[in-house]
């Protein structure tokens, strides 16, 4: 169904409701409504059409339009449609009635909404602080547009302390983070236990916040922000890359050369690779199995080294810009790309083999970690976890974007819905890698790399992009901006919607399931954690004080 | 004189014991290493990681750092005192001193030192660390009783020298109740040895290394020794009482092919480990118990001479 037919069917149902819409393009759907009838539009569009819940985005539009801007983003996966309901907000009092009563999945992007640019969800369900330091005042918001990217507010208090909630009766606390083992980076799971069962959590996160948004925002321009945006994460930091591009291209209305389109599809899949074979390896060292972490690794490192010659690093490959790509594939990286797929393909044949028959692997992931279908849908799972509980999505299918349209491949799906499922999933879509790259190979035409671009980029249009990451699905949203950058860009990364699934996945379970399960949804908290003006840790180091360490640390980047 | 010789004895077994445990370590490390496709460290690398702990800083932390001291050097102290008991190729040499059931009392022993350990960090890992190992330890300490046991009535006597020579079985050649006992210690030996699919009391990815998680500098250091000396001792102690056969042969034969009998052990704990995924604890008690059922099976069978 392309966007003009889910229009009129709005129409029908909404009537009078919708003040105005945009349909840029058949893919593309944006739907002005009243701040008071959101709730009714998203109810109906989630639970009757059945879309899947993706991202809401708050944006201080003062400046340009003098009203506060919210949207809740769907996709309609099966019509291959992007959908964003917005509405504005009056200056002087920006509230809004909260969706997560018809929309649970929204849960942390409205609480993040409240923390950042202060539009107050009314009726949240659990209104607590999400994003902003512990220390940091009430009613200062970071990202409005009177803020400053580097201010600190006055009464910034970094000695004060994170009000956790009470557990429930009979559970003892296990602290699990910020700092453990399993987790590379630093996230606090609070774990209420009874025994050695797992009855509840909560989550505190968003420690590692480096103020990525704002930034791009205030003092980035168009092409800076590619290389900052595949700094939000170690892994699948092309993603981002992409999926920004994509969206400031779509907002601008330019259409890469197809070579480019290729190249980024190759990119993709190589990051795809090089993160799915991880995975398998640090989840099998979750649960002990340190051969084939090691096992996996070294499989998993002749793609890294064509990752290296084909951007010259190893990870963080830089690249792409507005209108195209910055690194070509020569016939010499061609040839050996292939042999290097051809070698990935057979030694992975292998392990597949070997842990497919494993009993003991299976003994500790089946059902463990269960997120069926009912959770998927309501907490807006997305990526291998929705794909293991046999939710057939994915955005290289669904959401079309660089060549995927243009090679052939199948979504792989397994009904388990436990941790077994998703490594079975992850473990396929190695193969379904090989054979995109493979046919990327084939099929790339000659051509230029990038666009040649001319005029400045229009003002105030927007753009989405739903890019498939290794984890799941990354969206990107952008307003483009005066000063040759944008006003608004929000990145929604899978783990973001996967952790809120977690709970749930971890209740009456084991404590020695707890790092399995968390581990399935491949977490990647860098992603989850990109925005916040100023992060510090906060001070629990006594010879140093924070302005100290923050001293040395600028002295050591000045040289 | 006599006492003289069982002292200089005891010193050479408990020599020998601080000797080769760190080197089994060090070809653990190394066959574990291969089997990855790692190059995997110098062969010696365990002796240097030792010699650096305790060359560092003495750091007392948890809440009782008192009985955190006592622990580590109890776990030490009872594996070496149990390398008196056992024999190392030779006779052990303080073989008059007691009979199985202290043997038995020493390796519950260092079971309880893990405890104290736990304990005296006072952190909720350590405290979920010490409570799966408790509950291992109740099910797994009767396997090996009851093992030593069933020797002790195939011999008919509970000295040390005749119930660990091969006492599982009789003169009269393989008794059902010695091949069911063969059967139990090779599934559980993993976890007497506390190795992967059975380091569960401190899996590292879940528990952050569990009871030793407050333990750094020499007090470390003596821990990891006395794991280290846990593999070569519990590995002794299944040669004698399960893999006899050869060690009458004379001086230099016999005493490497025992050696050589424990090295083979040694790898093949490796091996496992090496191929495994931790358990998790109630699939682990599951198991230790169905092999109980097993003992005790094998222990009427025993006392009716089969």
């Amino acid at each position: 169904m392309i966007a003009r037919e889910m229009f009129e069917q709005f129409k029908q149902r909404f009537g009078p409701l919708i003040l105005r819409a945009d349909l840029p393009s058949d893919r593309r759907l944006f739907v002005f409504v009243d701040p008071s009838s959101v709730k009714y539009v998203c109810q109906h569009i989630f639970r009757e059409l059945d879309a899947r819940y993706v991202a809401s985005i708050g944006s201080d539009d003062r400046p340009y339009s003098g009203n506060f801007l919210v949207a809740h983003n769907f996709a309609f996966d099966r019509d291959h449609l992007l959908c964003s309901v917005l509405t504005h907000l009056p200056p002087d009092d920006p509230r809004i009635d909260s969706i997560t009563s018809v929309v649970p999945a929204a849960g942390w992007a409205e609480r993040e909404m409240r923390d950042l640019v202060g539009i107050e969800p009314v009726g949240h369900a659990y209104p607590k602080r999400l994003v902003l330091p512990d220390g940091w005042p009430e009613g200062n918001h970071p990202l409005r547009k009177d803020v400053l990217w580097n201010q600190v507010p006055e009464q910034y208090d970094p000695d004060r302390e994170f009000r956790f909630d009470e557990p429930p009766e009979g559970c003892t606390v296990v602290p699990f983070g910020p700092f453990h083992p399993t987790l590379d980076e630093p996230a606090h799971f609070r774990l209420y236990v009874e025994g050695e069962m797992v009855r509840g959590c909560e989550y505190r996160g968003f420690m590692v916040h480096r103020g990525i948004e704002k930034l791009a925002e205030s003092v980035m321009s168009y092409n800076d922000i590619p290389m900052l945006a595949e700094r939000i994460c170690g892994i699948c930091g092309c993603v981002h890359n992409v999926a920004y591009v994509q969206s400031v291209e779509e907002a601008a209305g330019l259409q890469p050369p197809p070579r480019a389109e290729y190249i980024r599809t190759i990119m993709l899949e190589l990051e795809r690779l090089h993160s799915h074979l991880l995975w398998v390896g640090l989840a099998c060292h979750i649960v002990g199995f340190d051969t084939l972490f090691m096992q996996s690794f070294r499989i998993r490192e002749p793609i890294m080294w064509m990752a290296e010659k084909i951007s010259g690093n190893r990870k963080t490959y830089a690249l792409c810009v507005i209108g195209g790509v910055r690194w070509n594939i020569t016939p010499e990286i061609k040839t050996e790309l292939r042999a290097v797929l051809d070698k990935l393909e057979s030694e992975w044949r292998t392990v597949v083999a070997a842990v497919s028959r494993d009993k003991n692997i299976q003994k500790r992931t089946r059902g463990v970690g269960v997120a069926d279908a009912g959770l998927v849908k309501n907490a807006g799972l997305i990526g291998p976890v929705a794909r293991a509980a046999g939710v057939d999505i994915d955005c290289r299918r669904d959401h079309p974007y660089a060549a995927y349209d243009r090679v052939e491949f199948d979504v792989i799906t397994e009904q388990g819905a436990d941790v077994w499922s998703r490594v079975l999933v992850r473990a396929k879509e190695v193969f379904e890698s090989i054979r995109i790259i493979r046919q990327c190979l084939e099929k790339m035409e000659d051509g230029p790399l990038q666009l040649e671009i001319k005029d400045e980029l229009p003002v105030g249009r927007m753009g989405l992009s739903s890019v498939e990451a290794p984890r799941g699905e990354s969206h990107h949203f952008v307003i483009t901006g005066e000063n040759n950058r944008p006003r608004r860009w929000r990145v929604r990364a899978p783990t973001y919607q996967n952790l809120q699934g977690v709970p749930a996945m971890i209740k009456d379970q084991q404590i020695a399931d707890m790092t399995i399960s968390l581990g399935s949804i491949d977490p990647c908290f860098s992603c989850t954690d990109r925005l916040e003006t100023i992060d510090l840790r906060s001070g629990s180091v006594k010879v140093w004080s924070q302005e100290e360490l923050l001293k040395l640390a600028r002295k050591k980047v000045e040289r | 004189m006599s006492q003289v010789w069982t002292i200089l004895g005891a010193l050479a077994n408990v020599g020998l014991v601080l000797l080769v445990a760190p080197l089994a370590q060090g070809i653990l490390r190394r066959i574990t290493a291969r089997i990855q496709s790692r190059q995997g460290p110098p062969l010696l690398q365990p002796y240097f990681d030792l010699l650096k702990l305790l060359g560092k800083e003495d750091l007392e932390s948890g809440e009782a750092p008192v009985m955190q001291r006592f622990a580590a050097y109890l776990s030490l102290a009872a594996m070496l005192t149990v390398a008196c008991l056992v024999p190392m190729g030779f006779a052990a040499p303080l073989n008059a001193a007691g009979d199985v059931i202290l043997l038995i009392y020493l390796l519950s022993l260092c079971g309880i030192c893990t405890l104290l350990a736990g304990l005296a960090a006072g952190s909720t890992y350590s405290l979920v660390g010490i409570s799966r190992e408790m509950m291992c330890m109740i099910t797994l300490e009767p396997l090996f009783a009851i093992a030593l046991l069933v020797g002790a009535v195939h011999s008919g006597s509970f000295r040390l020298d005749s119930v660990l020579r091969g006492s599982v079985y009789t003169a009269a050649g393989l008794p059902w109740s010695g091949v069911l006992m063969l059967a139990v210690m090779l599934l559980s030996f993993q976890a007497f040895v506390q190795r992967v699919p059975f380091d569960i009391s401190e899996a590292e990815t879940e528990l952050m290394e569990g009871p030793l998680v407050e333990y750094s500098g020499p007090k470390l250091a003596l821990f990891k020794y006395a794991q280290m000396a846990k593999l070569i001792i519990y590995s002794a102690l299944f040669v004698t009482l399960f893999v006899p056969w050869g060690s009458g042969l004379i001086f230099p034969l016999g005493w490497l092919l025992f050696w050589i009998k424990v090295f083979v052990l040694v790898l093949l704990v490796t091996v496992v480990a090496a191929t495994h995924a931790r358990y998790r604890i109630d699939q682990a008690i599951r198991f230790f118990a169905g092999l109980m059922g097993i003992s005790f099976v094998a222990l009427i069978l025993a006392s009716y001479g089969y």
